[in-house]
């Protein structure tokens, strides 16, 4: 666990990336998911969180 | 390229690197334009097309979904409704309806595709005698035009005349006037399936193809000499090295098919009721055919969003296949 | 390389039955995957009442019947009028007659036809040009935030033509360019010349920078360099590029039915508006149809070799 927040912390690009990616791919399962309406309504700010993580942490060093 | 000369302060960053590509003799033996400067000029004309086309448009886009305006009433006086067309567009269990028609049609069509692209470019692989006449035979509905194809699809499904309802019959005994693929709530989500099946399987076959032939020989060559059973081999040396390949397929599919258009509104038009109502059909509608331009353009954004995350994804896919 | 390890069983070297069951399967598919295309070539040659025959016709007589209602117009006449008007002049004539009808005009068809041609030839002209440029530039040159520009540039592809076609259209109607050729023009080279950045810059990657130092070495100028060294070199990947996007224009739909409706339609659009006496003339939608794909068929024949990087952006190369 300590092991995990050191590799975020130290703001390489591979970890931050995964994780947006992650955030990406669940905005778009939250937009089609046909269970929950709420969860519809957050999954477009999901899925704009998710996109601009990545295009910062694109910026971060291998 | 007047552009250029006023931005020189700017450049000179670029010129640095420009140099550094080149060696230091042919640097100085270039007369006429610098190598900054062709930088710029070649690639200037193509960032100044996609900003006047799609960047503009884009950031029109994003003022109209703040706006109550309407394109069919270009004079009435423009108010602003702050985040009102998203949160109704959010909240609407229509339009979550029509997100659910598109979620039906990419896991569908997606699973399909791949299950079946991956198992043609395997068997393929077995370089039988023709493979390469055949693979070409294969490839060919994918070369055309969706619109043309949902056409022609229609007339396949006719009801009485279509050959789909007479091959189907023919093999099950149902008679062919007993069912509707387009016609029927039932059956329409897998009238359109069927179709982009047929037409895009051989692109994830492609792209497959070009995964199994990347595995290096040795790797098999290894793997018999430890005795590996075929089945073995399958699962731990061909699968993971092709999945790069297959994800790759995938997310491009997934991007296509989510804004999926012309072969659906050609096939069905959304219909019957709202059964095959894609997102982009909705878009369609709400924009060209009710004329809510301000509405429309939330939705489009919000389209916009998920496409463009996606398309991150994607880029970072390409990179992958790329290294190997 | 190690050929001594390959045996008969190898998955390196597959035995000769699991080749031959693969064979079959292969093409089983293939033959079932073209019975719709060749279902559609075979309607555009059939007489209308065998197109909506039951049971489906599989042999039938060849007519030219829906290639001719394909390119005219027709009104229904009396047999009088029919005979008062002499000898029929052309096979079109002739046919039409025998349905008791005469030919007033010529239909919309090659007019459309011709504004693909049209669209699609100098949409692909701009995108190519355009895109060799900046596909150089961006194999040669040190640029700064050549990534970020170069997603920007594969990103504007990705958009849902929908979704782009509100703004345009809003902006179209305000320059004038609604329904011109030109307006689609731009348009199809906006879209296309993503793909040609991409794929050209694979090409122009594959090719040596040694050949232009050397050429500038002899005195040429880099921009001679690039005319007379790397232009030669780059052709086939050119051509190939200049094919997909000459796919793309002239398959396009969802742009074309937005922003067009009469001067600059195109095909696409056209096609499904194809309608006879009584529901839609399924002989001559499938003449068109046919008329339309042919060069589609001939360039699938022509990419085969470069199909993958053209699909995948110039990532997968081979």
């Amino acid at each position: 666990m300590n092991h995990l927040m050191n590799r975020f912390l130290r703001l390489r690009r591979g970890p931050w990336e995964n994780l947006a990616t992650i955030v990406i791919a669940l905005g778009v399962l939250m937009l089609l998911q046909p269970l929950s309406l709420t969860l519809y309504t957050y999954s477009f700010a999901t899925m704009l969180l998710g996109t601009f993580m990545f295009v910062i942490v694109s910026k971060f060093p291998e | 390229m007047t552009m250029v000369t006023t931005e020189e302060e700017a450049q000179v960053r670029v010129a640095d690197h420009a140099s550094r590509t080149t060696s230091p003799s042919v640097t100085r033996r270039v007369r006429g334009l610098s190598d900054r400067a062709i930088a710029w000029a070649f690639i200037a004309p193509t960032i100044l097309l996609l900003l006047a086309i799609n960047i503009f448009p884009l950031i029109w886009t994003i003022y109209l979904s703040f706006t109550n305006y309407q394109a069919n009433r270009p004079n009435r006086p423009i108010t602003h409704v702050g985040t009102k067309w998203y949160q109704e567009i959010l909240n609407s269990p229509d339009v979550w309806a029509a997100m659910q028609a598109t979620a039906h049609f990419v896991f569908w069509t997606i699973l399909l595709q791949t299950l079946i692209g991956f198992g043609l470019a395997y068997l393929i692989d077995r370089k039988f005698r023709g493979h390469a006449f055949w693979t070409t035979i294969i490839l060919i509905p994918m070369m055309l035009s969706p619109a043309v194809v949902g056409n022609f699809w229609k007339f396949l499904y006719q009801p009485q005349i279509g050959l789909f309802n007479y091959i189907v019959s023919f093999f099950t005994g149902i008679p062919p006037s007993s069912f509707e693929m387009l016609g029927s709530v039932s059956l329409s989500p897998w009238s359109i399936i069927i179709v982009d099946t047929w037409m895009w399987t051989p692109y994830v076959m492609l792209i497959c193809l070009a995964g199994l032939r990347s595995i290096p020989d040795y790797i098999y060559e290894a793997a018999e000499v430890d005795r590996a059973s075929p089945w073995r081999q399958f699962w731990s040396i061909t699968l993971p090295m092709a999945l790069p390949f297959i994800m790759l397929a995938v997310l491009f599919r997934r991007i296509e098919n989510f804004k999926m258009f012309d072969m659906v509104n050609l096939l069905t038009g959304g219909g019957p009721g709202s059964t095959t109502e894609v997102a982009s059909i909705t878009l369609k509608r709400e924009a060209f055919e009710k004329w809510r331009t301000g509405y429309s353009s939330a939705f489009a954004i919000i389209l916009f969003v998920a496409v463009f995350g996606l398309a991150n994804i994607y880029v970072k896919a390409l990179n992958r296949v790329k290294q190997r | 390389m190690s050929q001594v390890l390959t045996t008969a069983h190898s998955v390196v070297a597959p035995s000769p039955l699991s080749k031959r069951i693969a064979g079959t399967i292969v093409i089983l598919y293939a033959v079932i995957s073209m019975i719709p295309l060749a279902w559609i070539l075979m309607t555009g040659f059939k007489t209308p009442p065998d197109s909506i025959a039951y049971p489906p016709k599989l042999v039938f007589d060849p007519s030219l019947e829906g290639y001719c209602n394909l390119i005219t117009t027709r009104t229904r006449q009396t047999q009088d009028y029919i005979q008062s008007l002499g000898a029929p002049k052309t096979t079109c004539d002739e046919i039409t007659r025998k349905r008791d009808m005469v030919i007033a005009g010529p239909s919309n068809y090659l007019p459309r036809f011709w504004n693909s041609l049209i669209i699609a030839f100098g949409s692909t002209f701009f995108a190519v040009s355009l895109g060799v440029l900046s596909a150089y530039a961006f194999s040669r040159f040190k640029i700064p935030l050549a990534d970020d520009l170069l997603f920007f540039i594969l990103s504007t592809r990705m958009m849902p033509p929908i979704a782009v076609a509100i703004p345009i259209y809003l902006m179209y109607r305000e320059l004038g360019l609604s329904d011109t050729k030109l307006g689609m023009i731009l348009l199809y080279t906006a879209v296309n010349v993503s793909l040609a950045v991409w794929l050209l810059k694979g090409f122009i990657d594959e090719i040596p920078k040694e050949y232009e130092e050397a050429a500038m070495i002899d005195g040429y100028t880099r921009l001679h360099a690039f005319f007379k060294v790397v232009l030669p070199q780059a052709a086939t990947g050119i051509a190939a590029t200049a094919i997909f996007c000459l796919i793309f224009a002239w398959n396009e739909y969802a742009f074309a039915v937005l922003l067009t409706s009469g001067e600059a339609q195109t095909a696409p659009p056209f096609i499904p508006t194809i309608i006879g006496e009584g529901g839609m003339d399924w002989p001559a939608v499938g003449a068109g149809t046919t008329l339309f794909l042919i060069p589609l068929l001939v360039f699938t024949v022509l990419l085969r070799k470069h199909l993958l990087r053209g699909i995948t952006f110039g990532a997968v190369r081979k």
